[in-house]
């Protein structure tokens, strides 16, 4: 038998070039789903009746898949027929494939009980949340008017104070606030830009309208869990992906490092680094996943020293000059000459680099003085002053108990709002009116009459439901939607956003530290 | 390179070599047991204990099932398989950007996998099967560092801190066959044992293409420590350690440099220049002793110049 001559490569084959582009963040690409194409309806599946809805509550709250009377909204009959059509064991199968790839990636926070550590994923939700063109049009161009107006603030709040001597922003509600860096006073920021890298957090109201209902100015979390949802979520209906015309979001991490770029003073070599407060961080996953995409070094504050107002790294040949710093660690714990002595996770010296124009450092110090409760409620009002216009995206109605109308009708309609003490956070200093008995409102009452500057309400807000899948069907659960903002010389917001999931049933709380899970944006072109 | 990322690069390195070299060792030592009388069979485990540990294991007898346990599963042994791969990955995820995606994933998958084995689940069949496995999963991990990483800086990390262990791992190895019982017992490695040496550290087809299969321990000796081409020898690891260190830190004092380098020639030149009739006649153990020593101070010494240096050393 003659054996197989060995054959030299012959001419370059006439491959079929798909892009893979968007798939090269994260290492395996394989669907989840096989072919997965979509299925023409042959039944709609009603919730509340049939399988797998058989369990998917509408309430008062806004659904974003079903309309009142049940039928699928227009956007969402592709991944609503598909869902239908697959048996209950495919979905699980597909929910599997998301979790296990997350595991595998190490996106995961460790909880430590019994002494004993174990790592738990960031719960993610297989179906993806869509939302329309026009949708997605007004809030571009909402919160693109809204970081302007937080910029412009900022900038004059560590300036002139115009906006304190004109009396539209209580004086002392700025500097009366422990986040108000005295410091940053007179120092200018590149392009005006004291936040570069935003997240805002919306929820959509029972109307079905986009309202912002806080915004993170300080190190916004989470940009990572977007990317890694869309990875999933993709590969779990590859069929329905393809048919929607999905905007791409995989550029986030390259807009990221022209946003930092163009904070230094200099175009070429600049060199960048993100600052992570290290391994044992929750959101560590993101720095380094950020590092990783950007092409930057990944630094601890034990990896950077500050010579002569200059900050350098310690590399293996010797000290490496940085000019930009992406920091991951809050305004505290930044150069514990100036902030806090105590911390370990900075630089001493930084700030006296950054005073000096040797550094940037993103988002610039003391942004958090206009992300707090009272100043929120003041948005409107800022976006009105600066910019002459009207806001795009309303804020969800808050009363400011310094206001002498507010507080009369907060103390009358105790029993519907929450009030909410300015300067806390977590739930701290919290009444929820509807959930309190008769005796803790008057006694919460009582706190409010002896200091209304502190605190402010909102009426109690039905986030809107999403289609999840909770092991035996699909339920709906309540859901935010956190796009993120990216401003320098320009402002850029990537198509997508991370939506947070209530994973407990008739749950509010999104955030991950309580039972949060989060799922895939689709931004339709 | 940042000082840290090349510190845990190294040390990433050199667990995962550890526990290469465990999984490795156990998995020849549970497939040849059977083949052994009780006695051999205890002094060929009190040999393992030792060279995988350092401790001195003076039993009468040796249970494979606890020793398993505690060379392989056992989290509160600092020297166990589980503990090598849980530090290897800690290492790693201090590093993830410094990694491709694939090495980490192949090293967090295999941990994942191996975490929550218990000794009961294993017994019951073959209990090798499973070191065999992690084996093969060690190999990918390895074949995938080399075809998905740059071959920079980092990349010469990792071979440091993988050569360094295994050179030391190789000489506790030879040590504890080569140098005698130190209780004074008869307990000499029989034919038998050399044949296993030469599996412990996958040599036994290379030696044989050499040596033929006549098992001879001063051919065995020769090969283990001074053969230029076999990945497990001596010398063909401290080739490698002189070959990294040319590649690290290029740009760092040259005093510095010189430093490291002039204690890797001198390494070399031990083994480039040792003759094995000479150690046979007892010297074995010193000679052993004094690679350690040296792999020891280069350890050391790569620290103080590139990892740990005082920073108003180079202001």
């Amino acid at each position: 038998m003659e054996a197989a001559a060995n054959q030299p490569l012959a001419g370059t084959p006439r491959a079929r070039h798909t892009s893979r582009m968007q798939h090269e963040a994260f290492a395996s690409t394989e669907d989840f789903g096989g072919t997965d194409i979509a299925a023409s309806p042959t039944r709609q599946a009603r919730p509340g009746q049939d399988a797998p809805y058989q369990h998917y509550a509408l309430g008062a709250a806004y659904d974003e898949m079903f309309a009142t009377d049940g039928t699928a909204r227009a956007p969402y009959t592709t991944l609503d027929s598909r869902i239908s059509t697959l048996p209950l064991e495919e979905l699980n199968r597909r929910q599997q494939a998301c979790e296990q790839s997350f595991l595998h990636q190490g996106i995961t926070f460790t909880v430590y009980s019994d002494n004993r550590a174990t790592e738990r994923i960031i719960p993610t939700d297989l179906f993806p949340r869509i939302v329309t063109a026009t949708e997605w049009e007004r809030i571009e161009r909402g919160l693109t008017q809204r970081i302007l107006a937080l910029n412009l603030f900022l900038r004059d709040i560590y300036s002139d104070g115009r906006v304190l001597k004109d009396g539209v922003v209580p004086r002392s509600m700025i500097y009366g606030s422990k986040h108000y860096r005295r410091e940053m006073r007179g120092l200018p920021v590149p392009h005006g830009a004291y936040v570069n890298i935003c997240g805002s957090d919306l929820i959509r109201n029972e109307r079905g309208a986009f309202v912002v209902l806080e915004d993170n100015l300080r190190v916004p979390s989470g940009v990572s869990y977007m990317l890694a949802n869309r990875d999933v979520a993709r590969r779990a209906f590859p069929g329905v992906f393809r048919s929607m015309n999905v905007r791409p979001i995989e550029q986030y991490p390259l807009e990221l490092l022209a946003t930092l770029r163009s904070l230094a003073p200099f175009h070429d070599d600049v060199s960048i680094a993100v600052l992570t407060p290290g391994v044992f961080n929750s959101a560590y996953f993101e720095h380094a996943f950020l590092a990783r995409q950007m092409g930057v070094e990944l630094v601890e504050g034990r990896d950077l020293l500050v010579n002569d107002n200059v900050v350098y790294t310690r590399t293996t040949s010797g000290l490496k000059r940085v000019d930009v710093i992406y920091r991951r660690i809050d305004d505290d714990f930044v150069d514990p000459l100036i902030f806090r002595e105590d911390s370990a996770l900075g630089v001493p010296g930084l700030f006296n680099a950054y005073r000096a124009g040797n550094v940037m450092i993103a988002n610039a110090l003391g942004t958090g003085v206009a992300d707090d409760k009272a100043v929120y409620a003041y948005v409107p009002r800022l976006i009105r002053y600066y910019l002459s216009e009207e806001p795009i995206l309303e804020n969800v109605e808050t009363f400011l108990c310094r206001e002498e109308k507010a507080l009369e009708h907060v103390l009358a309609n105790l029993d519907k709002l929450v009030v909410k003490a300015v300067g806390e956070s977590g739930g701290y200093g919290m009444l929820v009116g509807p959930h309190a008995s008769k005796a803790e409102r008057e006694e919460f009452a009582e706190k409010i009459k002896s200091d209304p500057d502190n605190y402010i309400a909102q009426p109690t807000i039905q986030l809107s439901t999403a289609p999840t899948f909770v092991g035996n069907g699909v339920e709906a659960r309540h859901v935010d939607l956190r796009p993120f903002i990216l401003h320098g010389s320009e402002t850029k917001i990537v198509p997508g956003a991370l939506t947070r999931v209530a994973l407990k049933r008739g749950s509010l709380v999104v955030n991950s530290s309580q039972g949060g899970g989060s799922k895939d944006t689709w931004v339709l072109g | 390179m940042l000082s840290r990322v090349a510190d845990s690069l190294y040390w990433m390195s050199r667990y995962i070599e550890r526990a290469e070299h465990t999984a490795r060792v156990m998995a020849v030592k549970l497939e040849s047991m059977i083949e052994q009388t009780p006695e051999d069979a205890t002094a060929s485990w009190a040999r393992v204990i030792e060279a995988l540990t350092g401790e001195l294991s003076l039993e009468p007898s040796q249970d494979a099932f606890l020793t398993t346990r505690k060379l392989a599963f056992d989290h509160e042994n600092g020297a166990a398989l589980i503990t090598s791969l849980s530090m290897a990955r800690d290492n790693a995820r201090q590093v993830r950007e410094a990694l491709s995606n694939e090495v980490w994933e192949n090293l967090n998958r295999l941990y994942l996998r191996l975490a929550p084995v218990t000794m009961d689940s294993i017994w019951v069949h073959t209990p090798a099967r499973l070191f065999r496995e992690a084996l093969e999963d060690m190999h990918a991990l390895e074949g995938v560092t080399y075809s998905t990483l740059s071959h920079g800086e980092g990349w010469y990390f990792l071979e440091l801190g993988k050569h360094i262990e295994r050179a030391q791992l190789l000489g506790r190895l030879l040590d504890v066959h080569f140098r005698g019982p130190r209780d004074g017992s008869q307990n000499t490695p029989k034919y038998f044992d050399w044949l296993v040496l030469l599996k412990f550290c996958t040599a036994f087809e290379p030696y044989t293409k050499l040596y033929t299969a006549s098992i001879r321990p001063q051919k065995i000796a020769e090969f283990l420590l001074f053969d230029p081409e076999f990945p497990h020898s001596i010398r063909y690891s401290v080739d490698r350690v002189t070959d990294a260190l040319a590649r690290v830190a290029p740009g760092a004092p040259p005093a510095r440099r010189a430093a490291v380098e002039r204690l890797a020639g001198r390494l070399k030149a031990s083994v480039d220049f040792g003759q094995i009739d000479e150690l046979m006649s007892g010297a074995i153990a010193g000679f052993l002793a004094d690679i350690t020593r040296q792999c020891e101070k280069i350890h050391e010494t790569l620290y103080a110049s590139f990892i740990t240096y005082g920073a108003e050393t180079v202001l």
